[in-house]
Formats: structure tokens, sequence, C-alpha cells
């Protein structure tokens, strides 16, 4: 069981780290798709500064979250991130289906669709399961630890902007338009 | 000996799985990439090239459309999305444009991918008197070749793209504008024939040339 929170716990930690690496290759793409879920009143700098912050605050969930397993309040953050996950995909998928999600930037080409409702619940769920205690033993970290996590995490967010920027310079189509 | 906390190991390997997958995505790119088939497609038909026709619908009407290219009328095709800030900002020119006049006797038509509801979401989009509509069918759209929005295409009387990318400045469209427009010569010389000038009284211009 402990084997399965700990996966859990250190699987979503990096799973923000490459979506949030992967969408500040993209900030305008994101936050296009944003627009479809703030009023009309938000203007384009407000929406790449709040596209930015979620990146940005993906990244510092994620990394903490990798390093520092055992602070209770970064479980909580991504549970809660999560659950914001499965609105997202729920709103989306009832009112704006099978548009892009650009949820890993522009890595994928994933839209809100069943699939991707399915996708956040499971999400969800491994958040849940993330938050059971486990022996303080098993995540005690040294600083040397602590270090090379951070390095990790570092190592994969630059990996995924970068990743994500390749395929949008090679994409043939515009989404959409396709 | 030395302990490795379980969640040390665990956590190396989401990362290492995570870089995996990132290093073949990355790799899966360079392979396109050095193949040919990766290379960044081109935005916008070749100019020169013909353009294709094109069956779309207006917003809340399912009548279907068509752009003919080569009906004798040039056109300005725009590729745009309601959810593309640059897309907003490419609409507004041509609105302040078409109002201007610049773009007397062409035909201006904006094509937009997201669903018609998407256009209550733009200012830009509401506003415009511009005709919209959405390719009814994806047939003929691949020759457009639109690899990213907004995209500008000039099409002339003849079904020829003049000109065709990603503009949003007004001296840009005016430019595609020009493009597509039957050439005007600067001034005319009428021909007289010698008998007829004869017997016509000199106009002012003469007249002060004789003076001189």
């Amino acid at each position: 069981m402990a084997l399965m929170v700990l996966g859990a716990k250190a699987g979503l930690a990096v799973l923000l780290l490459t979506a949030g690496g992967a969408k500040l290759a993209d900030l305008s793409g994101f936050a296009a798709t944003m627009r479809l879920f703030v009023p009309d009143f938000a203007t384009q700098p407000v929406l790449r500064a709040a596209a930015l912050g979620i990146a940005l605050g993906e990244l510092a969930v994620g990394a903490a979250s990798l390093s520092s397993p055992g602070l209770g309040w970064v479980n909580a953050a991504v549970l809660a991130i999560c659950c914001g996950f499965l609105a997202v995909s729920a709103v989306g998928y009832a009112w704006h289906r099978d548009r892009p999600c650009r949820c890993f930037g522009a890595m994928s080409k994933r839209t809100f669709n069943a699939a991707g409702l399915g996708r956040s619940a499971l999400l969800a769920a491994c958040a849940g399961l993330a938050e059971m205690p486990v022996r303080p033993s098993l995540i005690q970290l040294g600083v040397a630890g602590r270090l090379a996590l951070l390095a990790g995490a570092v190592l994969v967010a630059g990996a995924a902007c970068t990743a994500a920027a390749a395929v949008a310079a090679g994409r043939d189509t515009a989404p959409g338009w396709a | 000996m030395i302990r490795i906390p379980l969640y040390l190991a665990v956590a190396q390997w989401a990362l290492l799985a995570a870089l995996g997958v990132l290093v073949v995505v990355m790799f899966r790119q360079l392979g396109r990439l050095l193949s040919g088939s990766g290379r960044p497609a081109s935005l916008g038909p070749a100019v020169g090239s013909q353009a294709g026709a094109l069956g779309y619908a207006r917003p809340g009407d399912d009548t279907v459309r068509r752009l003919s290219p080569g009906d004798g009328q040039p056109a300005l095709v725009a590729f745009v999305d309601p959810t593309c800030p640059s897309c907003e900002q490419l609409v507004g020119v041509l609105d302040e444009a078409m109002a201007a006049g610049d773009l007397a006797g062409l035909r201006v038509l904006l094509l937009i991918s997201d669903p018609p509801s998407y256009l209550q979401i733009s200012d830009a989009f509401r506003s415009t008197r511009l005709e919209v509509g959405r390719p009814a069918d994806r047939e003929g759209l691949s020759s457009y070749r639109v690899t990213a929005t907004p995209l500008l295409v000039a099409i002339d009387g003849a079904g020829v793209v003049r000109a065709a990318g990603p503009v949003t400045r007004a001296a840009e469209v005016r430019g595609f504008a020009r493009s597509c427009l039957p050439e005007v010569p600067e001034s005319t010389m009428a021909v007289i024939p010698a008998a007829s000038a004869r017997g016509r009284q000199p106009d002012e211009s003469q007249k002060a040339r004789r003076e001189t």
C-alpha cells in the first residue's frame, strides 16, 4: 500500500512538472484555452499573466511535492489542483467538447472529451490516495536527496518545455483546422 | 550500509520515466525533421498557385455557400479564430480598412474553425461587419495550409494566390489588398485622331503654353 501511495505522490509531482514546463513553451495557446473559461472582460495581458501564473504554480507545487513529500500542505495543494483539473474537464466536456485543452501545451493534441474527463477523475483519485499517511521513515529525505530530486525536477521541466516547443514548431496544421 | 528511503527510489523512477517519455518525443521530432517529413510546413498557399474552392456556412445558417476563386472577383480570405488574440487584431484591422474604403472591390471572408457560439467571447468578432463563415467541409481546405492563425490570403480575380501570410498590421493588409486588385494605370493617355483634334478649341493648358 505504501508503495502505491508514494508512487501516486511522485507520479503526480512529475506530471505537474511536465505540464507546467510544457505550458511555459506555449503561453499564448494556453491563454486562448483559458479564455473559454473566464468572463469577457479578461484582457489578453491578464490572460497571459494568469497562464504564466498557472504554469509557474504547477512547477512550484510539483517541485515542492517531489522534494518534500512529508509536507501536509503540499499534498493538499496537489489535491486541490487535481480537483481543479477535474472541474475544468467537466466544464470543458459540457460546453467546449472537442476543443484542444492544451493541458501539456503543444505536446498533446488532447481535447475536452469523455476520456479526458476520466483521466482527470483518475488524477483526483491518485491525489486523494497520496494524502494517505505513510510511515515517516519511508519519506525521510536528507539534504542531498532533496537537492537531487530538485535537480531532477528542473531537468524534467526543462525537457518538457523543450519538447513542447519542438512539437509546436513541427506541427503541420493549426488546432481546429486539421 | 547506506539505506535509501523508499520514496527516493520511487521518485527517481518517476523522474526517469518522465524524462524517457520526453526524450522519445524529442527524438521523434528530430527524426521527422531529419527525414524531411517533420519540417515546419510553410504557412499558407504558395504565391502564384491556384486557390481552391471552399464551402462554408454562416453562423446560425445551415446554407452552404461557396468561395469560388477565379469567378472574376478578387478576394481576401482570413483564417481566424475568436480564441486567438492576433486574429482579433487582424479582424479589427480588416474592419477599419473596409470602413475606410481600402478594400473596395474585394470580397472579404473571415473563416473560423471555432464553434459559432465562440464569436460571442470576442469583441472584434462580435462587432465585425465582415462576412464570417465556418468551413462546411474539409475539401479544399488543405490547399490553404492553415498551419497557424491568423492567416490572410489574397486571391486575384483569376483565382491566383497573390499573397499569403500571418499579417496583423494595417499597412500589410493594404498591401495584400493592392496585390490582388487589378493594376490601375497612374495616368491615362488618350489617343485622339489628328483630324478631330484640329477642329477642337484649344484648352486652358494649351492657351497658357502659347502665351509663354
